[in-house]
């Protein structure tokens, strides 16, 4: 017990020693023994001091190096999506890059480690399961950016930024476009996992969907995985069953799984994350292309080149220092995707992108919470006159 | 059911002790239905009270052929509540009479209750919606989805009718899913016509799942592996395997997502209901009746059948015979497999147009629950596999009716009644008695 309240003492000293060290005066990539120190200090105190981030400063990055999660670069999601996001802003801003592939969960940690010992500047994780990986890591190296696609990063060290969504403002705006289309006034969601960037999307949808139509009947389901497509047509041939005649599907295969089935029997369907009329209808070249009306647009990509663009120009001010940079309508972060071969009238496009530009300039309101996705007091909150 | 079974010496009198109810499956469940009947009918009349009705339809409103049933929910709902606290009352009576009149009474009652859960609990969550319940839809996708389920059974009873335990559908499926589909992508991007591309993945897939099982046969029946060893060996191969595959080769294929056509078969689809549920389906759909009722003859009509379930049964009395106990247990396992590998085309060809790691989501081992249920026959397989699909469907309906539950209890539905279901209604289920057991030739 003694023994260790003294190494607890040590191990204090230590720290308190070795606290100023980090400024970005000292050295670009960290010896192994201010290594070793921070990693207790991380160990130690998780959250950093809050005069922190007001010392931080940016040091304008020259390379960058993406890691996928698993998948690749030409998937069609966000890995994808993160890449071309990646190139843009090397090209804009002449940066070194390279990527990595992830080919299993377990390698997280090993392809960051790759990266931080080929001594890029900054590095970019895609998908919400790094996070842990990267919090762990990231007070260790101080001077190298870590920006997370899809993770919710909160009092983190200032060296690390998460990229989030507002699904509900995609969510609301393909919602509005399905209660102008459909016909028996039933629109229907089938939804992967419940958690916060899903329930986003369905209180979103269903929040747009009110909008227009406060009488209209919605329907939704969540189903525990992301990868039972057979499961999500299952559930879309149920909604169709009870009369839905616009499916929304938002859950990765799952949900592209119920929108192929809601084309396949002719129903009107909206994708997710990307225009789905590129991926999952093979640009118009499955059967039920011409059923896609929109899909609910996250530019991935666009957080991406913002975010390497600050770090290129070293605007600490710009540099969300160990928080989020939130992807909102008002920063052309969520859109909605054209209708492509399905044939949406023009005022519907027309009303469409006038509650886009609402949502932007801030006359229309989602009602829904944008961390936790739940709807916020006093529902249908959805304001100004259309 | 330890207390069952306990013997009495002539002339003690019967003690009826609280263990004799409480620690017995029929006394369990007897508890169980009077609780819930109690509060049914306690709590019904606050919650269904001023004339709330359930409707049950055969379409949606749009519809013109619907056809709707409006029950009153108060008075179903004590009607069941009525009938939960007599069947409880009448299994306790069971348990503690003498008389085989009041036991049969008893279990037949409570297995009545037991059926009725689901109509209850449906009629309960409907309550009161104006749509109501689109029974078509919900028996149309119970089938679809029972499909894998009782193909994957139907693929575990011809290997274990054989003697071999098959843990290994599973991997089956999903190397019958993932080939199948890759060869379907490449077929099409070769400038193959769709159709043709689609019949021959299927083939590829049924081949998939015989490759596999070659695989099984040779560790279980040649090498005489632990068989449960063998399957999990191939369960934990398929999925790598399947993952590499789609890396290397579906994620930069263009292909896009087509899927099997349905095929509507004429007149017999306008039956009322039965028509739409089992008329209207696809091909791999159509053949898991096929393939059931093949099953069926072939175990018990023919001679292959009965070999089959001799090797299965005492394979060293079937050798004396001059059966050939390997070369059955081959063909068995074999034809298991590609039974297999076409129930993985339902997940990827047939269903989705796609393939995803992992996507056949353990219903291989639901599978093997539902061979159990079955006991072993292809028609109990088949209602073990609809009544995995009726609960899968189920967890969606009280999603959409907004049921006060969160989603992840909802969802657990299916898992839940295959756990009740096994080992609450089930009983003793005997497995072939040579399953899992490999023959040796004596004096070899």
């Amino acid at each position: 017990m003694q023994r260790f309240t003294i190494g607890l003492l040590l191990i204090l000293i230590l720290l308190a020693a070795c606290a100023p060290a980090p400024t970005p005066t000292s050295a670009p990539t960290p010896s192994d023994e201010a290594t070793e120190v921070a990693t207790e200090a991380a160990t130690e105190a998780p959250t950093p001091e809050a005069s922190a981030s007001s010392e931080f400063a940016l040091t304008p990055i020259t390379s960058v190096c993406l890691i996928t999660d698993v998948g690749t670069i030409t998937d069609g999601t966000f890995n994808q999506f993160a890449y071309e996001g990646m190139v843009r802003a090397v090209q804009d801003f002449s940066l070194d890059s390279t990527f990595i592939e992830t080919q299993a969960q377990t390698d997280y940690q090993a392809n960051i480690t790759t990266c931080l010992n080929e001594g890029y500047d900054a590095i970019v994780t895609v998908g919400f399961y790094f996070t842990d990986t990267v919090l762990a890591l990231a007070p260790q190296n101080p001077d190298v950016l870590f920006i997370g696609v899809d993770q919710v990063i909160e009092n983190a060290p200032p060296n690390v930024v998460g990229i989030q969504f507002r699904e509900d403002q995609a969510g609301f705006i393909v919602g509005t476009m399905a209660a102008l289309m459909t016909e028996s006034n039933i629109v229907a969601g089938v939804y992967g996992v419940d958690m916060p960037p899903v329930v986003k999307f369905r209180n979103g949808f269903e929040q747009g969907a009110r909008y227009i139509n406060p009488e209209i009947g919605l329907l939704g389901v969540y189903i525990d995985d992301f990868q039972a497509p057979d499961r999500g047509a299952a559930a879309a041939e149920q909604f169709i069953g009870e009369g839905a005649d616009v499916v929304f599907g938002a859950g990765g295969p799952t949900g592209s799984g119920a929108i192929v089935f809601g084309a396949s029997v002719g129903v009107w369907v909206i994708g997710v994350d990307q225009d789905e009329y590129f991926t999952t209808f093979g640009g118009g070249e499955t059967p039920g292309a011409d059923r896609l009306i929109t899909s609910a647009v996250k530019r991935v990509d666009n957080g991406v080149y913002h975010l390497l663009g600050v770090a290129a120009a070293g605007e600490t001010a710009n540099w969300p220092a160990g928080s989020s940079y939130v992807l909102e309508v008002a920063n052309d972060g969520i859109t909605f995707a054209p209708a492509h071969d399905a044939a949406v009238p023009s005022e519907v496009t027309e009303r469409v992108t006038a509650v886009l530009e609402g949502l932007r300039d801030g006359s229309i309101t989602t009602g829904v919470d944008p961390v936790s996705g739940q709807l916020l007091d006093g529902e249908a909150e959805a304001t100004a006159a259309p | 059911m330890a207390s069952a079974t306990r013997t009495y010496s002539p002339g003690e009198e019967r003690q009826i002790t609280w263990r004799d109810i409480l620690l017995t499956r029929t006394g369990i469940f007897s508890i169980i239905f009077i609780l819930f009947g109690v509060w049914a009918l306690l709590a019904s009349p606050a919650a269904y009270g001023g004339g709330t009705t359930t409707t049950f339809a055969t379409g949606p409103q749009s519809d013109p052929r619907r056809a709707e049933i409006a029950i009153p929910t108060l008075g179903f709902v004590l009607f069941v509540g009525l009938l939960y606290v007599g069947g409880g009352l009448a299994g306790v009576a069971g348990l503690v009479s003498e008389r085989a009149a009041w036991k049969r009474a008893g279990a037949i009652w409570l297995v009545l209750n037991g059926i009725l859960i689901i109509p209850t609990i449906l009629v309960m969550a409907a309550a009161g919606t104006p749509g109501g319940i689109n029974v078509v839809t919900l028996l149309q996708i119970s089938v679809r989805l029972a499909t894998p389920v009782t193909m994957g059974a139907l693929a575990g009873i011809w290997c274990e009718r054989a003697g071999v335990v098959n843990i290994a559908i599973e991997g089956m499926m999903l190397a019958g899913a993932c080939f199948g589909f890759i060869t379907f992508t490449l077929l099409l991007g070769a400038g193959m016509d769709a159709k043709s591309a689609q019949f021959l993945g299927v083939m590829a897939a049924v081949f998939s799942g015989w490759v596999m099982s070659v695989l099984h046969a040779w560790l279980a029946i040649n090498f005489k592996i632990d068989q449960i060893v063998s399957g999990t060996v191939i369960n934990i191969l398929a999925l790598g395997l399947t993952s590499f595959a789609r890396r290397e080769v579906l994620l930069s294929s263009e292909a896009g997502r087509e899927t099997l056509q349905p095929i509507v078969l004429p007149i017999l689809s306008d039956i009322p209901i039965l028509g739409p549920v089992l008329f209207e389906g696809r091909p791999i759909f159509y053949s898991m009746f096929a393939l059931l009722i093949i099953t069926h003859i072939v175990l018990y009509y023919t001679r292959w059948g009965l070999r089959t379930r001799a090797v299965g049964e005492n394979p060293h009395a079937a050798d004396t015979l001059g059966i050939n106990v390997q070369r059955m247990r081959w063909i068995n396992v074999m034809i298991g497999g590609m039974i297999a590998g076409l129930a993985g085309a339902w997940f990827s060809l047939e269903t989705s147009g796609t393939f995803d790691d992992g996507m056949t989501g353990g219903r291989g081992f639901i599978a093997l629950a539902a061979m159990i249920f079955g006991k072993w026959t292809p028609v109990g397989a088949f209602s073990g596999g609809l009544l995995f699909g009726f609960s899968d469907v189920l967890g969606f309906t009280f999603q959409g009716l907004n049921v006060p539950v969160p989603s992840q209890f909802v969802q657990m539905v299916p898992y839940v009644t295959t756990i009740i279901v096994l080992a609450g209604l089930v009983g003793r289920a005997t497995a072939p008695k040579a399953d899992g057991v490999p023959y040796e030739k004596e004096g070899k």
